[in-house]
């Protein structure tokens, strides 16, 4: 006869008790984990594509603000275009020390290539490029050359055609970017040459022809001097040129980061109501717990267990219940934002990116934890103040 | 073996209002005895039996056992001294009843921390075939009756082979017929065994059961 099987004997004796302790420790580490892997996954969201773009301010076209950043988070192309002048003219700003052009293009709508109605395409510049080649000459020893691309991590090639046909054009997909969770996994890089070649494949091969017109581009990345202040270089570039906006990266995603600064706000609102409460029904059901077993707790007293015995039968107990609603409450809540994930991404109109298994689990254990401590903490009262009664007082009627 | 010198016990029921429950009762129990108190409701029994074991602190007087102020001790030492010295049958159905028989049985094991499961299963299932229920090993207490599942409070009485038996009202739930079994396995222990033992009871008839018999009356001891 051990201590833990006295613990489960209690715990499973009165099935409606536990079930209360049980719910509200699932509900516990539930919130816990679910709201942290929707708030803390959007943040990395958002940072990863930021980092991804690797650029101080892009300059687009006036007027495509909005949809630029519908593009990088949502993975909705964007078509928008400039004359390629504009380089040189952002070049020429003091404090800017690079610039690199790119065109946004998209695949046909329900192309077989792609797992979305329209691809989001970005074609980049080989010669200016600071955003895609460093990734590339790290894991691909170099550049891509003329009908390779590389694509986010949701890009793959149909096993029955063997290439990525893009308007009728097979394009070999040299490598695949890590997940950011943002629009940018469902999209693909190539160069300018493959984006002509694609463009001009499109007159034969495609029910569409894919059209760039010339001279064009879509936006400039810019890299900022580090001793320059990008505010104040974006700012002169609105000045210096006519008819463009430059998006200074770090000001991206303002409004998604201001809802979810919001969303966090109530989430941990919310949070401490539910902690407060089911805390509260916790030590009220402990409480009826000890008080029914009062007597036994006496006698248990009386055949030789000490007070510490007694306070730690209870908080086993307590432990038992609030580990196996945890561990279910976390695995329903981790379910849930499987399978709900678009919803959520609708819902919030910001993605959001779940972690590996092994962050994952280091997520579950640390919500885990935080139910155990809450549920620990709650039985604690009643649990201490019985184990200090006298034995012959707990015993009376 | 068990010394009570000029014990008194008070319980406040309010902060102007106290009920003397013992008052300044000096006993004197040898090793071996078996001896019975008798007494009324309310006369303070129960109270001198719980001043005896240690479950509750004495307003004045000294309690020893075996030369041992149990109130001095501290809640480890106190502990211990139950669970090895003394075996405890109580007033009411004291079995836990998420156990079954046998695991009721080995409760004061656990408490003492012995590890050798085998050993201690083993000793109870011979302490219930001991008090005739052989075939009730896994039976839970809800599936006993009063008169089994004292047995098996007693079989737990005597796990730890107590020096010292203490009984509060151990037949009054019980009938006639029951109530003499249950006492008839008293005596039988106690001769057995030697253990001194300490049974309190209302009816004056069981006081025959015992070695010696002690009446109480308003937290007196009355006779002899």
């Amino acid at each position: 006869m051990q201590m833990i099987r006295l613990a489960i004997r209690n715990a499973t004796g009165n099935s409606f008790r536990g079930w209360v302790v049980f719910f509200c420790a699932a509900l516990m580490a539930g919130f816990v984990i679910s709201s942290t892997l929707v708030i803390r996954g959007a943040n990395t969201s958002l940072q990863l594509a930021l980092e991804r773009l690797g650029a101080d301010i892009i300059v687009i076209p006036e007027g495509h603000e909005q949809r630029l950043e519908s593009a990088l988070l949502m993975g909705i192309p964007v078509h928008c275009w400039m004359p390629d002048t504009i380089k040189d003219q952002v070049a020429a700003v003091p404090g800017v020390v690079a610039t690199s052009p790119q065109l946004y293009l998209s695949t046909l709508r329900g192309a077989t290539c792609c797992s979305v109605p329209e691809m989001f395409l970005i074609a980049y510049e080989p010669e200016t490029d600071f955003t895609l080649t460093p990734w590339l000459e790290k894991n691909l020893d170099g550049g891509l050359e003329v009908g390779e691309a590389v694509g986010g991590s949701l890009v793959y090639v149909p096993r029955d055609e063997g290439v990525l046909l893009v308007y009728g054009y097979a394009l070999d997909l040299a490598g695949s970017l890590d997940p950011t969770g943002t629009g940018l996994d469902q999209s693909m890089f190539f160069t300018f040459d493959t984006a002509f070649e694609i463009a001009r494949a499109s007159v034969t091969e495609a029910v569409k022809v894919m059209d760039i017109p010339p001279r064009t581009i879509s936006s400039v990345m810019v890299k900022v001097s580090t001793d320059a202040n990008v505010e104040q270089v974006a700012a002169e570039i609105d000045a210096a040129i006519p008819g463009v906006t430059p998006l200074e990266t770090n000001k991206l995603f303002k409004g998604q980061r201001e809802q979810l600064l919001s969303l966090l706000n109530s989430v941990v609102a919310l949070l401490g109501i539910i902690w407060l409460l089911a805390m509260a029904l916790i030590a009220v059901v402990f409480s009826l717990v000890v008080n029914e077993r009062r007597r036994h707790i006496g006698v248990m007293r009386a055949l030789g267990a000490r007070r510490t015995t007694v306070l730690k039968s209870l908080i086993l107990e307590a432990v038992l219940l609030a580990l196996a609603g945890g561990v279910t409450g976390i695995a329903v809540a981790i379910l849930a934002i499987y399978l709900f994930r678009t919803l959520i991404v609708g819902l919030m109109g910001t993605p959001f990116l779940i972690p590996a298994p092994l962050g994952l689990a280091a997520l579950g254990l640390g919500a885990l934890a935080l139910a155990l401590a809450g549920v620990v903490v709650a039985a604690l009262i009643p649990a201490v103040r019985i184990s200090l009664q006298d034995p012959a007082i707990s015993m009376r009627e | 073996m068990i010394s009570l010198n000029r014990v008194s016990k008070i319980y406040p029921v309010s902060k102007e209002v106290v009920v003397p429950a013992v008052r300044d009762v000096s006993l004197h129990v040898e090793r071996g005895e078996f001896v019975v108190i008798t007494g009324r409701s309310g006369s303070g029994k129960t109270t001198l039996l719980n001043l005896v074991a240690g479950l509750t602190r004495p307003t004045s007087g000294q309690v020893l056992l075996d030369n041992i102020e149990v109130w001095k001790l501290p809640d480890k030492e106190q502990s211990l001294l139950r669970n090895q010295k003394i075996g405890f049958v109580f007033q009411f159905a004291s079995l836990l009843p998420t156990l079954t028989a046998v695991e009721n049985v080995m409760l004061p094991k656990m408490f003492g921390g012995e590890q050798n499961q085998e050993r201690v299963y083993e000793r109870a299932t011979q302490l219930l075939e001991q008090v005739g229920l052989a075939d009730k090993f896994k039976s839970f207490p809800r599936q006993l009756s009063g008169g089994q599942q004292q047995r098996v409070v007693i079989a737990r009485a005597l796990m730890n082979e107590p020096e010292l038996l203490l009984a509060d009202e151990p037949t009054s739930d019980l009938d006639e017929a029951t109530e003499h079994e249950i006492m008839e396995l008293f005596r039988g222990i106690h001769t057995e065994t030697g253990v001194t033992a300490l049974l309190v009871t209302h009816s004056i008839d069981l006081a025959s059961y015992g070695t010696r018999s002690i009446q109480m009356a308003e937290g007196e001891i009355v006779s002899p």
